[in-house]
């Protein structure tokens, strides 16, 4: 077991190595989809193995991984399996074109396989101080995606993206200091000799009723800040949405899909160990302030992106990737405030909404990353009658839209009306009704630019940028079983995945 | 988990250094120079390794040594000039005219977030008479200027420098509050200050390239 957790998060690998040894965007592109197909396998089989329920631990707490961390493993891989797989026709044909020199199309995927290994790492650790170590590591390599086009815009965007980061990954720091601070008491009691102990989650947890609970507080609001800052929680947003738009497409889902989520990961840790110790009311008042924070901000932009004095219905100089990220903010608001509704109804949501979120987006950002290449354009104004020009892409960034803005048969409906109902049952009704207010809001805006892009006529002239069918038809085949799969989670929660969801969500508290 | 008591002579040291540490944050918000932010950036940090060095002669701490000694040839020497000789001279950076406040606001402001890292770090949550609660508003305080300098300064350079201020703050609070912290974590830590810097460097150079000024406050294409 401890061998398949290792090789879940090296056999990401294969891209830089193959990268490194020279290979053009197709070989690379390969190696990289084969290696996040180990790794999504290998996190399948890690999880069935975990199913006695008992926690996989190793190396003095350097190693472990419960059904949560499994959980989360899984739909990491699962969008980097996505994201790979989109990364081989999309660099490929950026490299016939003449877009990305050599140079950068081994840049791209030495950083992207070292970015998806560090995360998936991260998730693995039991260590606090070595995850808030992965994480920084993975903010350093993702940056290095979002600066790849070397453009004014992009170095600009990814300079924000890693000054802002990193400020915030070093306020989680403070903040895991103050918890293995909190924890002083109990290092001059049991007096153990390996102070790594000190800083492990689970020893953390199993004793928390010793931790001071003024310096856990304060780590605990500091571990919101400064992940939260990873995660996209307004006010610590601002980097999202220009380093969404600027990183190459499939760069992007890994950002909004599988980066967000990491960081999620690491707060929820923290809330485990804070709900413990100080019980619901303090947690649930940090969570929703900021939950609510981002779905205002995160709904608030999407209507003004989306109405800002287009003529005719039609918005200006909207990109649809921003677009797409300030989405992202908002649905981590609703992860957040289904964290503070707390309960197992609302922990059941708030992870079943991780995994359809990240779907959704993944796909997403990837039907994006297409549009993008066939139609030589960003802006979402400059893309119509997608629909009849690309039916697939039309087709699936049409329902994608509706399965992210959360309505039925999609998984996205069934987790947010999991939260809602979580909503009504624990906190006051004013919460869950604005929720409702603002997902309606929401709805609204999102529809309004997508629906332009899908609809109307296609201009006279597009050429296919990618050679020959296999490449179009990798570029589908992600799109395609992102949304299957979305489709499913919407109708069906298989019970493996229904125990480990309820597993997970008794970890937590 | 030991902790040291403020009159010991440990204690003194790592008082005093903390108050030097303090002020050098404060002598790099004061001035305008390229050349004097990386000089300040490189004192703090020989100061910041000889109180590393003082905890870990009180401790008898071996990692604790290896932590001063990497402090003072990685912060104090290598990236204070690397920072000098790939920045501030070959970009032929001198005076920096990019800031959003004038030196004194900026000056009057960092006293009042001093005197907010006191206000927020002393009562209760630190024990009376150890070191740390005489350590650790310091350097909150150090923390938040470095926050300070970054929001004010919008020059890429000035802000490495700010969130390089920002890491020692963070050092300095954890050898005092947390002398035990895991030696592979620092070491992580280390490895990640040192990457950064390194990537931070190649934006910063692409975006002279770019820009004719590489001022982020002229970054204005991105809003909203």
């Amino acid at each position: 077991m401890t061998g398949l957790a290792i090789l879940v998060a090296l056999s990401p690998l294969t891209g830089p190595i193959a990268a490194l040894a020279g290979a053009r965007a197709r070989l690379a592109g390969t190696a990289q989809a084969v290696g996040a197909a180990i790794a999504f396998g290998c996190s399948l089989a890690l999880l069935a193995l975990l199913d006695g329920g008992k926690p996989l631990a190793g190396w003095d707490g350097f190693l472990y991984v419960d059904s949560l961390g499994g959980f989360f493993l899984m739909t990491v891989a699962a969008v980097t399996l996505l994201a790979a797989v989109g990364s081989v026709s999309y660099v490929a044909a950026q490299e016939d074109d003449g877009e990305l020199s050599g140079f950068q199309v081994r840049l791209y995927f030495s950083f992207f396989g070292l970015f998806a290994s560090l995360m998936l790492a991260a998730l693995e650790t039991g260590n606090l101080g070595l995850l808030f170590v992965l994480v920084e590591a993975s903010t350093l390599a993702s940056a290095a995606l979002v600066g790849l086009e070397g453009r004014a815009r992009s170095l600009e965007a990814a300079w924000k993206y890693i000054i802002i980061s990193s400020l915030g990954v070093t306020i989680a720091l403070v903040g895991t200091l103050f918890l293995f601070y909190s924890g002083s008491a109990l290092h001059s009691v049991a007096n153990h000799g390996s102070s790594n102990l000190g800083l492990t989650w689970p020893y953390l947890l199993a004793h928390a009723h010793a931790l001071a609970p003024q310096s856990l507080r304060l780590a605990f609001l500091l571990a919101v800040v400064g992940y939260g800052t990873k995660v996209g929680l307004a006010p610590m947003h601002t980097w999202l949405p220009d380093a969404h738009a600027e990183a190459p497409s499939p760069a992007s889902a890994m950002l909004s899909a599988a980066l967000l989520n990491t960081g999620m990961y690491a707060i929820i840790r923290f809330l485990a160990i804070a709900h413990a110790r100080l019980g619901s009311a303090y947690p649930r008042a940090v969570l929703l302030s900021f939950g609510f924070a981002s779905i205002v901000i995160g709904a608030l932009f999407m209507v003004r992106r989306s109405t800002a004095g287009g003529p005719g219905g039609r918005p200006p100089g909207v990109q649809s990737k921003r677009l797409f990220a300030y989405s992202s903010v908002e649905h981590m608001g609703i992860i957040a405030v289904a964290l503070g509704f707390g309960g197992l109804l609302g922990l059941y949501g708030a992870l079943l909404q991780t995994l359809n979120h990240a779907l959704a987006k993944a796909v997403l950002f990837l039907s994006s990353g297409d549009v993008s290449l066939r139609y030589r354009t960003r802006e979402a104004s400059q893309v119509s009658g997608l629909l009849a020009a690309v039916p697939v892409t039309g087709g699936v960034l049409l329902l994608a839209t509706f399965a992210v803005l959360g309505s039925p048969p999609f998984g996205l409906f069934l987790s947010e009306l999991t939260i809602v109902r979580a909503g009504f049952a624990s906190a006051s009704p004013v919460f869950p009704l604005l929720l409702l207010a603002l997902l309606g809001l929401a709805f609204v805006a999102f529809a309004r630019t997508t629906a332009g892009m899908v609809t109307g006529s296609p201009p006279a002239r597009l050429s296919s940028p990618y050679r020959g069918r296999a490449a179009v038809a990798v570029t589908a085949a992600p799109l395609i079983l992102g949304l299957a799969a979305l489709l499913v989670l919407g109708l069906w929660i298989p019970a493996g995945l229904n125990t480990i969801l309820v597993r997970s969500a008794a970890v937590i508290g | 988990m030991q902790s040291l008591a403020a009159t010991s002579a440990a204690g003194v040291l790592l008082d005093l250094s903390g108050v030097l540490i303090l002020l050098l944050a404060f002598a790099c918000l004061a001035s305008k120079l390229f050349n004097r932010y990386v000089a300040y950036y490189g004192a703090q940090s020989v100061v910041l390794s000889f109180a590393a060095a003082t905890v870990a002669v009180t401790f008898r701490s071996v990692e604790l040594w290896i932590l001063a000694v990497l402090t003072l040839a990685v912060k104090g020497i290598a990236i204070p000039l690397a920072a000098r000789r790939l920045l501030v001279t070959r970009l032929a950076l001198k005076r920096d005219a990019a800031m959003s406040t004038g030196l004194s606001t900026s000056l009057i402001a960092g006293g009042a977030l001093t005197a907010f890292a006191y206000l927020v770090t002393r009562p209760a949550l630190l024990p009376h008479g150890t070191v740390a609660a005489a350590v650790v508003p310091l350097s909150t305080a150090v923390i938040l200027l470095g926050c300070l300098s970054m929001v004010v300064r919008r020059h890429t350079v000035a802000q490495l420098i700010g969130w390089l201020i920002v890491e020692n703050g963070v050092f300095l609070g954890a050898i005092t509050l947390v002398a035990t912290f895991p030696f592979i974590v620092e070491a992580g830590i280390f490895l990640d200050i040192v990457a950064g810097v390194l990537i931070m460097v190649v934006f910063v150079s692409g975006l002279t390239r770019q820009l004719a000024e590489a001022s982020a406050g002229e970054l204005r294409e991105l809003h909203g």
